[in-house]
């Protein structure tokens, strides 16, 4: 085993152990991430495999296909991200402004013009 | 005022205790009473300089940005049964003086929101080169978001009947939201009309105004809420 292999297995491991003890439970995520992470596991032990594919696939070398994959499930997880930023920010201008309103007062004021 | 209907003047505030009482001095002498100032979470003594004044108080705990202000604002008129709802910047820019103005469409319901535009008055005052550079690029890309196109890009000073008031809804908090004033005019088919204001640009308001990256930012969120709302 060489030591990019070494590297790259080692930073798998503690993504999915970080996966498992801190974020989702859903069944889906799980299913998503153990495909992933085989995928992945496969493709660092054999990275033949992955020449073969983009030979089939029309792209030059492995690791080029392996880098467009990447690209694209780095935009779909921004976006996810963006979306998930997004709603948590409808929630919390929701929560400030309800706690406005409940507390809004007239002031009495002084001044006479 | 000279009309049944209720009547309020909604005005976002951030950090602008030092001007907030001239400029609601300028609208009680003529006369305005029904004013809902909306605390967008400042951090200067924004309580105590409004204290002489008989208003409305909300209060955002947390600042959010212009456009939840108005939208607070809005909700707020809202529950008192608002008739006309106009709404004014806090920062000494518009003009007390143009608000019977923009409310006369409204009053004879010839328009459903008229918007203040500061280009349809010779009376611009001290305004930048760069900034009419930056509002006439707006323009564009408004009319390219939204199909209207308008003579003034940004203008805080608008009047809104019960109608209006009902159906738009911002969702944008920060400057976006006029941009996305234009898509719910759109969306809602409601009658809009653009009429003379004046702006003035003092000292004060040439500083607390937006930059040029503040437009860059804008334009982000814009795109953003075309692909996310």
């Amino acid at each position: 085993m060489s030591g990019i292999q070494i590297i790259l297995l080692t930073g798998i491991a503690f993504i999915t152990l970080y996966f498992l003890t801190r974020l989702h439970r859903r069944a889906v995520d799980i299913i998503v991430l153990f495909l992933l992470i085989s995928c992945a596991v496969v493709f660092i032990l054999k990275p033949e495999l992955t020449s073969r594919l983009a030979a089939k696939l029309g792209v030059g070398r492995g690791v080029d296909l392996v880098f467009y994959i990447s690209i694209l499930i780095i935009w779909f997880v921004l976006i996810k991200l963006y979306a998930r930023i997004r709603s948590l920010e409808e929630n919390y201008t929701r929560s400030v402004r309800e706690n406005a309103l409940t507390h809004a007062m007239k002031l009495p004021g002084s001044s006479e013009v | 005022m000279s009309n049944s209907l209720s009547f309020f003047i909604v005005i976002p505030v951030y950090n602008e205790a030092d001007i907030i009482p001239e400029v609601l001095l300028g609208l009680q002498v003529l006369g305005y009473t029904g004013i809902i100032v909306v605390d967008d979470g400042s951090t200067d003594n924004l309580r105590y300089a409004l204290r002489n004044f008989s208003i409305y108080f909300l209060r955002h705990e947390k600042n959010l940005g212009q456009g939840a202000a108005l939208q607070t604002g809005f909700e707020f008129a809202r529950s008192l049964d608002a008739g006309i709802v106009v709404t004014f910047d806090a920062d000494g820019q518009h003009q007390a003086i143009d608000i019977a103005k923009l409310t006369e469409p409204i009053i004879s319901n010839t328009a459903d929101i008229v918007l203040g535009s500061r280009f349809l008055s010779e009376s611009t005052e001290g305004i930048s080169r760069i900034k009419k550079i930056i509002l006439q690029i707006a323009r564009l890309i408004n009319f390219i978001f939204s199909g209207i196109y308008l003579t003034d890009a940004h203008n805080g000073m608008r009047a809104l009947n019960r109608k209006a008031l009902g159906l738009i809804t911002l969702r944008e908090n920060r400057m976006a939201h006029a941009s996305e004033l234009l898509f719910e005019i759109r969306r809602h088919r409601l009658r809009y009309m653009e009429l003379p204001v004046t702006i003035r640009y003092t000292a004060y308001s040439k500083q607390k105004g937006q930059s040029a990256i503040e437009s860059v930012k804008i334009l982000f969120d814009l795109v953003l809420h075309k692909l996310f709302k």
